[in-house]
């Protein structure tokens, strides 16, 4: 049992890092495509001649990022209601993620014998403030008519899950480790170190089921919204209004895609001809209904 | 009357009812003089034969006018067509032009309707259902997930995702990617960048370009009309040629002034290109243009080649293939012509279209200079090279932000820069610039008239906008204050002018509508008689 939780815990770290770079490949690899820009605000295109001046969108671009994902500013913005218990949540597993991260290191580096206990306090901060926003959200979710609208029912499983992953998550550091930090630091550190792999494979049941939670969650990370949101920046769909000049990677790209085969089948569109022939035709095909 | 309870399952029912029927009481509220109910329906029910003939079971109306399919076996071939269609826009190769943003748009929402109340077409409705902006999304989604996804069909009875395809989920969803006028102020609101107005042109693009269903008016005499005659009103290089004469005299007898109208002058700096609606119902807007650029001694052309002198592109709205035709056909007209920049006149989807979604189809020669009349304008007026006189714009005008200038393309400022220089009664109406209110005739509908589609749109899209033309005027709806709608957009000219006529507000309240290079003109001081005519 102990060797299939590590097996598990190791397969989920991997599995994150491997389906993480993949999901990246994927999306950067993804063809050029027609620029559908939104604009929350004055563009290039306010200028006369404007394929003559630069315009750098990055540090605009990065500073809404962190604002929207640091702070969730544009549910800040459009969805109060529905932001107080969505902050709550982010804001708490953002303070949890950390938290993991200090203890990994600080169990290294640190003589875990004489930890004080700040460390408990921000973990159960955390975890209580990922808690209640959990809670709040997930009431929501059921009684709001709107938010009930659509909501795939698997999904309030997995709200539940994740409340269940935090209590595990508090019955493991107060209960196993009765609430104290050099226990905790010095189990950290065994894990970390691989000091005591017998200890690993016979882990005690209130740690090693809060590692199994974590591994399904590591699993479940590279495919969930939060991946999304940050993908949403790298695909020229909002504040990204880079043009097409010429000479540009833009260009070398489009004259690519334009060789590129049109497949469809209306009977407007020639079968087995490219993109650049068919949109370059003298006569094209007509009418509407099937061919 | 209203059906708020209908849910997405309800999409495959049998098609004899509609799902929804719209009764008076339950749109929107407007503001005085506009706030007494009529008794008689908002949209008039499609007659006996109408109803025979084509698919209206979404909500009674019928943008397409689409057939029905005259026995199982042509139902069978639709389906199976619609799937392979469906498969093409999940398939990168397929469908490279959007296949990025398709895929992150559908799998970003995290059904947390915070767009809903950005739609004007669901707020105005009375928030109906259907078009509630993820409601198509999410039919689709579903679909995708049942019926592409590998074990979709198990996958789908677990997690609720249950929706039946057939002819009637089909029809239905066709007719509802033209509840729509892709405004896309719903994905402007995304906290996530779900982008819903992008799904509804996928589905759209998916029956025209998978299955030849699109409305006639955008298609058949609008791309290809456009493609064989070289505009889409169907006017010639010989009819435009007459126009341009045409032009002339209006300049000569409004003005006072002789000026000959450039026409395919080679080398010019600029080729200005207007939507041909302007020629055919406000020549006044072309008029005003080269008033204005004869008075700046600007070296420009208008063009009488076929694609030259006309700037739409309806392809933008529902069709990848026809757009592209039609942008390199009028690219290449101004390449010819040796001009040195394209410049768009009043027409907001051809600023979008060709300036920033052609960006992705040129390349070397035919990657041609493109830019929108605002900011040239905009120099124009604020750095003096027109002498002005706003005391002849006194009078309350208001500014209509199209969708595709503001928030889909970013030109915010030179507008308004314009304005405050020319127009000293100037007021805004709330929400303007990018978050904006479309016209309600946006995406194809201001000239979608099939039907009862017409009444569907003055009702339900165009809604908002009427509501916040009342509202920005009711300190001054006397009759007697003239008041201006500028509406620097063919399009919503177009919608604009049906809203004024058909509740009586020019008639009884005195609201007039025009775009904004007529403002200009009305102001410049060696024109003695005014250019606004605010009778007929």
């Amino acid at each position: 049992m102990g060797g299939l939780i590590l097996f598990i815990f190791y397969g989920s770290i991997l599995f994150f890092i491997v389906a993480c770079v993949l999901r990246g490949i994927r999306f950067a690899s993804a063809p050029l495509h027609l620029h559908w820009e939104l604009y929350n605000g004055s563009s290039v295109y306010e200028l006369t001649d404007w394929w003559t001046k630069t315009e750098n969108t990055v540090g605009k671009k990065l500073s809404s990022m962190m604002f929207d994902i640091l702070f969730l500013k544009e549910f800040y913005r459009r969805n109060r209601r529905l932001w107080y218990p969505l902050y709550g949540f982010h804001a708490g597993l953002y303070l949890l993620i950390l938290w993991h991260a200090w203890l990994f290191v600080s169990a290294i580096i640190t003589n875990t014998e004489t930890a004080s206990n700040l460390g408990w306090v921000w973990g159960t901060f955390a975890t209580g403030l990922t808690f209640l926003g959990g809670v709040g959200i997930l009431l929501m979710r059921m009684t709001d008519p709107d938010l009930r609208v659509y909501y795939p029912p698997i999904h309030y499983l997995k709200w539940i899950f994740i409340l269940l992953t935090l209590i595990g998550g508090a019955f493991a550091v107060d209960i196993h480790f009765h609430s104290s930090m050099p226990a905790l630091l010095k189990y950290v550190r065994g894990q970390v170190t691989f000091a005591d792999f017998e200890h690993k494979l016979h882990p005690a049941l209130a740690p090693a089921l809060h590692v199994l939670f974590a591994s399904v969650w590591l699993i479940y990370l590279p495919f969930s919204h939060v991946f999304q949101l940050f993908f949403r920046y790298y695909h020229s769909m909002r504040w990204d209004g880079v043009p097409n000049r010429r000479g540009s990677e833009v260009e070398r790209r489009v004259k690519e895609l334009l060789e590129r085969p049109v497949t469809w089948s209306g009977p407007h569109i020639p079968v087995g001809r490219r993109w650049k022939e068919v949109a370059s035709e003298p006569h094209p095909a007509s009418g509407t209904g099937m061919k | 009357m209203g059906n708020k309870g209908v849910r997405l399952r309800d999409m495959s029912k049998g098609a004899d009812e509609p799902l929804l029927t719209i009764s008076a009481a339950d749109l929107m509220p407007l503001p005085r003089p506009l706030d007494q109910l009529g008794t008689r329906p908002p949209i008039p029910p499609l007659s006996e034969n109408q109803r025979k003939s084509y698919e209206c079971a979404l909500d009674g109306v019928s943008a397409l006018t689409l057939p029905r399919p005259q026995n199982k076996e042509e139902e069978d071939k639709l389906v199976k067509r619609f799937l392979d269609g469906l498969r093409k826009l999940l398939s990168q190769n397929d469908n490279w032009t959007f296949w990025q943003p398709l895929v992150q748009s559908l799998g970003s929402c995290v059904r947390c309707q915070t767009c809903n109340d950005a739609c004007p077409i669901y707020v105005s409705s009375g928030k109906q259902e259907i078009y509630r902006p993820t409601f198509r999304a999410e039919v689709l989604r579903r679909l995708i997930n049942k019926y592409i996804r590998k074990r979709g069909k198990i996958l789908s009875k677990l997690t609720g995702d249950d929706i039946e395809l057939n002819w009637p989920t089909i029809a239905r969803l066709a007719e509802l990617a033209y509840r729509c006028t892709l405004c896309r102020r719903c994905a402007q609101s995304c906290p996530l960048g779900s982008d819903n107005g992008l799904i509804t042109r996928e589905i759209r693009k998916l029956f025209s370009q998978e299955m030849g269903i699109a409305p006639k008016e955008l298609h058949d005499t609008g791309t290809v009309q456009h493609l064989k005659v070289g505009a889409s009103t169907g006017i010639s290089s010989q009819a435009f040629e007459n126009m341009v004469e045409f032009m002339e005299e209006e300049i000569q007898e409004k003005t006072g002034k002789r000026i000959k109208v450039p026409v395919d002058r080679e080398g010019a700096d600029i080729l200005l290109i207007h939507n041909s609606g302007e020629f055919m119902s406000w020549i006044e807007n072309p008029v005003a243009f080269a008033i204005i650029f004869e008075a700046a001694s600007l070296s420009w052309t208008l063009s009488s080649e076929i694609y030259g002198y006309e700037a739409t592109n309806y392809g933008t709205w529902y069709d990848d293939v026809q757009f592209a035709r039609i942008a390199l056909k009028q690219i290449d007209v101004a390449k010819k012509l040796k001009v040195k920049k394209m410049v768009m006149g009043e027409c907001g989807h051809a600023h979008k279209g060709l300036i920033v979604i052609a960006d992705r189809i040129l390349a070397d020669d035919m990657n041609f200079p493109r830019e929108s009349f605002l900011p040239l304008l905009a120099e124009l007026v604020c750095n003096d090279r027109l002498k002005l006189d706003p005391g002849k714009n006194d009078f309350p005008v208001t500014l209509h932000d199209p969708c595709n200038v503001v928030r889909l393309m970013g030109i915010v400022e030179p507008q308004r820069q314009i304005l405050r220089k020319i127009s000293p009664r100037f007021r805004e109406m709330e929400p303007h610039g990018v978050e904006n209110y479309c016209c309600g005739g946006g995406s194809g509908f201001a000239i979608m008239s099939s039907t009862n589609f017409k009444d569907w749109r003055e009702n339900v899209s165009s809604r908002m906008k009427l509501k916040q033309m009342i509202d920005v005027f009711q300190d001054v709806m006397d009759p007697s204050i003239k008041k201006y709608v500028c509406a620097p957009c063919s399009n919503c000219k177009g919608a604009i002018r049906d809203l004024l006529n058909d509740n009586g507000l020019t008639e009884k309240y005195g609201i007039r509508y025009g775009g904004l290079v007529e403002l200009v003109v009305n102001a410049m001081a060696d024109i003695e008689k005014p250019f606004i005519e605010w009778e007929g």
